[in-house]
């Protein structure tokens, strides 16, 4: 399978000559006509404008990027791909995620600040060098990202950004320690500044941690400043005074740089202005005292929200939890644990990943931050490497490509023949490790030169020891390769009328279904030694395509074609009633299968969620039933005229306003009595 | 992302303006017209500042989503 696709080669012509000679300029005008659909209607009439919710259609550069998403995808179509993968893709049976980047580049990475902002960087528009203060740490973190969003069609995560900003914490509690024992020495002593400068500079390299009680530590090497005629107690009371000023001061400058982190992912522009970069970050088990000093300046941060209270929208936030760091109250960053809840109950993140799931535990070292599983962005779980058995870590690794398998058609097709669906499934399994090598191959070729910044500044791992015209070929390989799939659900509704909310047989066979693809992409993994991995995919654009070519060629089936999309991957229906915890324990054994990534969802009522023990509860459940990784949502409205969060029917019930109308700035400033957060007009 | 822009939509005319002292004046302009509510969704993972940017199948699946009970 490998040899067949060493050398993928371009044609000049269309690879596709089955059809009629005027076939080309048939597709060709189809392409005019999206070209047409792009320019001349709105996003809001417009399906193909709205693919993907968090860029706007709208926009100038939001059209160029369909225009050459559109193009780019025509050009793979016909040009590129094999005809069966092509048509595979083209009738639904598969879908090939990011098609228009088919040519060009890998989905995500995991980036490690800490290795990237030694010595400093270059973005390839200027050089960095290391940041000195936790506000440079937060600034370069966001261009970091930025930078390698632009070089990548998936989002950027960082795994590790407790650890990563603590070192710019102590960087900064330095800088503030001496700044207020200078002060203090020079009030309280005739000391002359040279000798001043004699004492810090025997103690600068020291004081690298945030400690109350400095003093105590170095008593003894104060012995030799006795000549200074300077006493203990003085010296005492100046370490004393400056470390806890130092600490205020760190801490306040913290805050202001965790806001500033999240406002510049909300504000700051990628791909050519047509979205802000899609950022993760994982965090919640560095127990230093500068690592909680991150976490909860973050928090706290993101519970006060933007200027105007608003939601940020990025980063996905990712609390790690992990018993004997966080978990029970007895854990050293238990508070930071109850904080996290508490900020998610108002703000939606941070999500909450665990650490203590069997298929993630295995991998634990404690202490190295390398062996803690991190998620990215929407679910993608990267760890295991077959490539490097040696290397199950995180950082500097990432998703290559993935291939979404249309589970549902194969149900339809199958009529209700269990053997024959395996028979298809394992057939639509082996077309698409086919077609995730033959793109493979494509990315294979690239080199260093091609991202300058992912391979040039090292973010990618081991990509520091190519050159710069070497190809990434061999490094690629502790990325994944991953197979997915959609509407569970429905593919169980189609096998045996029902899905697995439903019954106990279908759960079974929902599990069965799910084993065997992980049991094929394990054996490809170990025949190729590539990292072939099964995620339960996001979906986002994906979700209504399958299902309209379903029900055209398959007919209206109750509860397997008649809505306007197909069930998230392994999910309990959205419109099923279920009770949390039942939805946790069934959803718990598909995200040990999928390997490449995965989530569960429950959604509270606003009410529910204010009580932050019922909140803790299922969060407490989730960790208790072997999920990876899960978030709650509930719903989330705000009226930007008179400052009201929570839920919003038709009318305000803060203002009394319906959306579009309009309220008398009388009315607000008698709001404003009663609420803090009413917004001021002139 | 979703940013707002408040629009007055005063209509008072001279007549009535002539009458009224200036705090009153103040008092009874009216904000907010033409603006919408904010309301925010998770799909697939990412957050979404408002529900216009959803494509058709995802407006669809989060109009069907029910909430699941605690007890
Ligand atoms: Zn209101």
């Amino acid at each position: 399978m490998l040899t067949r696709y060493e050398n993928v080669k371009m044609t000049a012509k269309p690879i596709r000559n089955t059809q009629k000679s005027n076939s080309v300029y048939v597709n060709e005008t189809e392409l005019m006509d999206i070209y047409k659909k792009l320019t001349f209607t709105a996003a809001q009439d417009e399906d193909i404008k709205r693919e993907n919710a968090n860029i706007d259609g709208d926009t100038a550069m939001g059209t160029m990027l369909k225009y050459g998403s559109e193009g780019s995808k025509f050009f793979i179509d016909h040009y590129v791909l094999p005809e069966n993968i092509a048509q595979a893709h083209q009738n639904g049976d598969i879908h090939i995620h990011d098609k228009d980047f088919y040519m060009l580049t890998e989905t995500c990475c995991q980036i490690d600040l800490i290795k990237l902002f030694k010595n400093g960087f270059s973005t390839g528009h200027g050089y960095l060098r290391e940041p000195n203060s936790i506000e440079s740490y937060s600034a370069l973190a966001c261009i970091a990202i930025q930078a390698n969003q632009n070089e990548m069609h998936g989002g950027q995560s960082v795994p590790n950004f407790d650890y990563a900003m603590a070192d710019g914490i102590k960087k900064t509690f330095r800088q503030e320690f001496w700044k207020f024992f200078r002060i203090y020495m020079q009030i309280k002593t005739y000391l002359e500044e040279i000798e001043i400068d004699a004492i810090q500079e025997k103690f600068e390299q020291k004081i690298v941690i945030i400690r109350l009680h400095l003093f105590q530590v170095y008593k003894e090497q104060f012995e030799e400043f006795l000549y200074l005629n300077v006493t203990q107690d003085i010296l005492r009371d100046a370490f004393c005074f400056a470390s806890q000023k130092a600490v205020k001061a760190t801490e306040r400058r913290t805050y202001q740089a965790m806001e500033a982190f999240v406002h510049n992912l909300n504000t700051m522009n990628s791909r050519a202005g047509a979205q802000v970069p899609f950022s993760s970050i994982n965090y919640g088990t560095d127990t230093s005292e500068e690592g909680r000093m991150v976490i909860r300046n973050l928090l706290l941060a993101t519970k006060a929200g933007l200027g105007n209270g608003e939601t940020p929208i990025f980063p996905v936030q990712i609390f790690k939890v992990k018993e004997g760091i966080n978990f029970n109250s007895k854990d050293k960053n238990y508070d930071l644990f109850k904080l996290a809840m508490e900020t998610s109950a108002s703000r939606f993140f941070p999500n909450f990943s665990f650490i203590d799931a069997p298929f993630n535990k295995k991998f634990y070292k404690k202490g190295d931050f390398q062996t803690e599983v991190a998620y990215m962005g929407c679910r993608t779980r990267v760890l295991e490497n077959v490539y490097d058995p040696k290397r199950q870590t995180i950082c500097g690794r990432g998703n290559l490509s993935f291939t979404t398998i249309n589970l549902p058609r194969l149900a339809l097709k199958a009529h209700g023949d269990i053997e024959l669906f395996f028979k298809l499934l394992d057939k639509m399994i082996y077309l698409s490790f086919h077609q995730l090598l033959h793109r493979f191959h494509i990315q294979c070729r690239k080199k260093v030169r091609n991202y300058p910044f992912l391979m040039g500044q090292g973010i990618w791992i081991d990509s520091e020891k190519l050159a710069i015209d070497d190809e990434i070929a061999k490094i690629l390989k502790h990325g994944t390769l991953t197979i997915g799939f959609i509407g569970l659900a429905e593919t169980l509704k189609a096998l045996i009328g029902v899905h697995h909310g439903e019954s106990k047989a279908a759960q079974e066979l929902g599990l069965k279904i799910i084993s065997y693809m992980r049991q094929k992409t394990d054996e490809a993994a170990k025949r190729t030694k590539l990292n072939f991995s099964l995620i339960a995919t996001p979906a986002e654009g994906l979700s209504g395509r399958f299902v309209l070519m379903d029900r055209k060629q398959y007919g209206v089936i109750a509860e397997v074609t008649d809505r306007d999309y197909y069930t998230n991957s392994f999910h309990i229906p959205v419109y099923y009633p279920i009770k949390a915890y039942k939805k946790i324990q069934l959803e718990a054994p598909y995200h040990s299968l999928t390997n490449g990534g995965h989530i569960t969802y429950i959604e509270l009522d606003g009410d529910v969620c204010k009580n932050m023990d019922a909140f803790e509860t299922i969060i407490r459940y989730m960790k208790e039933s072997g999920i990876g990784y899960g978030a709650i949502n509930h719903p989330l409205d705000r009226d930007p005229v008179c400052g009201y969060v929570g839920v919003i029917d038709n009318e305000c019930p803060r203002c009394g306003r319906k959306e579009g109308e309009s309220v008398s700035i009388k009315k607000l400033n008698e709001l404003r009595e009663i609420y803090s957060n009413v917004p001021i007009y002139n | 992302m979703y940013q707002f822009i408040i629009k007055e939509d005063t209509v008072l005319n001279n007549k009535e303006k002539n009458e009224q002292n200036q705090s009153a004046y103040i008092d009874q302009k009216k904000v907010g017209a033409n603006v919408g509510f904010a309301r925010i969704r998770r799909i697939t993972g990412y957050l979404v500042g408002t529900l216009d940017r959803f494509n058709n199948a995802k407006r669809a699946e989060e109009k069907d989503r029910v909430k699941h009970g605690c007890s």
